[in-house]
């Protein structure tokens, strides 16, 4: 027998719903036999999961924080890889978002201007850090044809080492100089209350607080579901996406779009940034064990690939890995180490993403005689 | 498309409805209140690190132990700062647990403190204190002192490598003590800092290592929470001073000594108190006087004579007629800091930012 993969010419409807389907349930029964395996109960352990990310009281809450940074990179991602843009730097481009829009909200809220006006600031300088950031990797691909995979990936270092410099290796403006605890260990100058972005309680579960953050990325959504779908920029990226010699010989102005999508990209990441500064730490955090250790950026691109590109489906998708992220932290503990917690949802995740390869091809399987005979060696 | 956009959202849809209805299927997440009381340890790195991590987890083994089925415990490991210690938080007041210990500096915030009133916490290394907030930690500079006197002796050359985490108060004043101590027993030697910007990551402090050995360093010590760094050191034979816990058997012929922490005890008082209503708020610096700091066991390579001078050195400890940090203490550019007839005191210590003469490298990292 002789397994061969060939492109569907048709994709049916139904194997669009059924084949994420029956890949995140093969997902969860593969991770089931390493549970099995390792002498833990799938049933108990699958239940854990799924109260400590949705239902428990306080978890959607939890969830939400993850969820939100993951819908902002993985829109970041979707918007770019859409173009064939590879825009790795949505991490990058998050940490300088942070920085630009905690010195907003430090800067304006110290000076006492009106709440809205603060955040309003916040946000814009948000996403002109991330959008400047991002524009160094763009320029460098439409003027120079440099890969912005590689220059884009290697900036997330740099901003690393940026946002660390400026809380535990400088006396930036960005650092809490005052007070005792301040001289014991390096942390962020707290954002005064005018700069802290308001969140809603919806009045359920014990109350869940909707972060500001998490709104602005479904209004991300929209915006770019209208920027795609319904004016002629969209257009011309998908054009561009799909063939570079049409959309050239149709007019389109390459080095204009890839400077665009790369920037509209940072953007959205370091919005993402600023809702981390405005919605959760409320200071800049460039301890090199926190933020930078979370991988949003990242985790955006699967986020984005699971979701096909769709931003729709890329804020919902989001809030369910978000939902799987918080709930490692409750599964682990004594008797379950952190990396099999790893291992659980790396198959989980794999599986979804491995399953679209049945959407778009076949796999057929052809027995030895009918297969063709083997060339003879020359 | 549109047909293909209407599946995606079908898709999407019936996951999250098999979420809700596997959800739904569930216990209510709240543990039902039981007279077993609960307390949780939170690692920054493994709880097996070699070193921080793994001296914290002997420590809960030690409660676990004592008090056996009167209490339950457990651990969160490699959690960062931030979102995933929020997450973890809310995880473990969920499922119950009253008394928690974050054993990193920068885990608990305002915040946290406030949104859990019911339930204490307890940060290794730090300052915040607030009603249901503890520190605790101890004075490791008197161990550190003692161990780097030993990497002196074992010194045939006139430079010492030390690979550090963070240029934070904690991380230059133990370097300081590690270069007191190792001028005691070598006179004129320099102690050479590479900074990591982590409190866990082999890799990079096996880099570490490699430059210091390459830069001239024939002794290693460390103030890192992994063993990288020996076994480095035993790779290319030059002896190592340890750092947490005892972790000679990762580099056996290279291992002097290393000043290890022993929780157990404070964690065993303060679990002790959680379960009888009496804990309260406090600030604990243990020392080598209630045994909360020690050196390890020496290795091979430390001489009688030298046990014999770090021993009398470790008395003088003991009854307060000797402190590594009494004046004069000079900074490396020749500054007296520190005049003669004065001590500095914990909180000086836990606010230090200059390096002693004989340190080269940056207190900024």
């Amino acid at each position: 027998m002789r397994f061969t993969v060939e492109r569907r010419l048709q994709q049916p409807r139904w194997l669009v719903v059924a084949v994420p389907l029956a890949s995140v349930l093969f997902g969860f029964v593969v991770a089931a036999v390493v549970l099995l395996a390792t002498g833990h109960d799938p049933v108990t352990s699958y239940r854990q999961l799924f109260d400590a990310a949705f239902v428990s009281t306080g978890s959607l809450d939890q969830t939400l924080i993850a969820a939100t940074p993951l819908a902002f990179t993985g829109l970041a991602a979707a918007v770019a890889f859409r173009m064939r843009i590879f825009n790795i730097g949505a991490e990058g481009q998050l940490y300088m978002g942070s920085i630009t829009g905690a010195a907003a909200g430090l800067y304006l809220g110290g000076r006492g201007s009106a709440s809205p006006w603060v955040i309003a600031a916040m946000i814009v300088a948000g996403c002109a850090g991330g959008a400047a950031w991002a524009s160094i990797a763009g320029a460098l691909r439409a003027f120079f044809g440099t890969s912005e995979i590689l220059t884009s990936l290697m900036l997330n270092y740099v901003a690393g080492y940026i946002l660390t410099y400026l809380i535990f290796q400088s006396e930036s403006y960005w650092r809490q100089t005052k007070g005792f605890n301040a001289t014991v260990f390096p942390t962020g100058k707290p954002l005064p209350s005018n700069a802290v972005w308001p969140a809603w309680t919806l009045h359920t579960q014990g109350g869940i607080a909707l972060p500001l953050g998490a709104g602005l990325a479904a209004v991300a959504a929209v915006l770019l579901w209208v920027l795609y779908r319904r004016t002629r920029f969209g257009f011309e990226v998908q054009v561009l996406g799909d063939s570079v010699g049409a959309a050239r010989y149709a007019g389109v102005r390459t080095r204009r779009k890839i400077l665009s999508v790369m920037a509209i990209s940072g953007a959205i990441a370091g919005l993402g940034g600023a809702s981390q500064v405005g919605d959760f730490s409320h200071s800049l955090d460039g301890d090199p064990n926190g933020l930078q250790r979370q991988g949003y950026g990242y985790a955006g691109i699967v986020v984005a690939a699971l979701a096909r590109y769709n931003p729709f489906a890329v804020v919902l998708v989001a809030f369910l890995i978000g939902g799987l992220d918080n709930a490692g932290n409750s599964l682990q503990g004594a008797d379950f180490p952190s990396g099999r917690v790893g291992v659980i949802q790396g198959i989980i995740l794999f599986s979804t993403l491995g399953g679209e390869l049945l959407v778009r091809h076949r796999v057929r399987i052809a027995r030895t005689p009918q297969a063709p005979a083997p060339e003879p060696a020359s | 498309m549109t047909q293909r956009k209407l599946a995606l959202a079908a898709v999407l849809l019936v996951i999250s409805a098999a979420s809700v209805v596997l959800a739904l299927g569930t216990s209510p997440g709240a543990a039902k209140s039981s007279s077993v009381f609960k307390a949780a340890w939170i690692y920054v790195g493994p709880h097996n690190d070699g070193g921080w991590s793994q001296a914290h987890e002997a420590g809960r083994q030690y409660v676990q132990k004592m008090l056996g089925s009167k209490v339950q415990t457990t651990y969160k490991e490699n959690i960062a700062v931030g979102a995933q210690f929020s997450q973890t938080v809310a995880s473990l007041v969920a499922q119950g647990y009253k008394l928690i210990f974050a054993t990193s500096y920068g885990y608990i915030t305002p915040a946290i403190a406030a949104k859990y009133p019911d339930v204490d916490f307890e940060q290794a290394t730090g300052t915040y204190q607030a009603k249901n907030v503890s520190e605790y930690f101890g004075a490791a500079e008197d161990t550190v002192f003692l161990s780097g006197m030993a990497a002196g002796a074992a010194a045939k050359c006139n430079t010492i490598g030390f690979v550090v985490a963070y240029p934070i108060p904690e991380v230059i004043r133990h370097a300081n003590a590690f270069a007191l101590g190792a001028q005691v027993t070598h006179p004129g030697v320099a102690v050479k800092l590479v900074w990591t910007n982590s409190w866990f990551d082999p890799a990079k402090e096996k880099k570490a290592a490699q430059s210091l050995h390459a830069a001239g360093a024939c002794v290693l010590g460390q103030n890192v929470d992994s063993p990288a760094t020996g076994q480095y050191a035993q790779s290319v034979h030059v002896p190592w001073v340890g750092y947490d816990s005892d972790s000679s058997k990762f580099a056996p012929k290279s291992w002097l000594t290393g000043s290890v922490y022993n929780w157990g005890p404070y964690y065993l008082k303060r679990v002790k108190a959680a379960m009888n209503g009496t804990w309260k708020s406090g600030f604990y610096y243990g020392s080598i006087n209630d045994g909360f700091t020690k050196l390890a066991p020496y290795g091979p390579g430390v001489s009688a004579a030298t046990k014999a001078t770090i021993a009398s050195k470790e008395k003088a400890i003991e009854n307060g007629s000797f402190y590594e940090f009494a004046g004069p203490l000079y900074d490396q550019s020749g500054k007296l800091r520190v005049p003669k007839g004065k001590k500095m005191t914990v909180n000086q210590l836990y606010a230090m930012s200059w390096l002693v003469k004989g340190v080269i490298g940056s207190p900024k990292g």
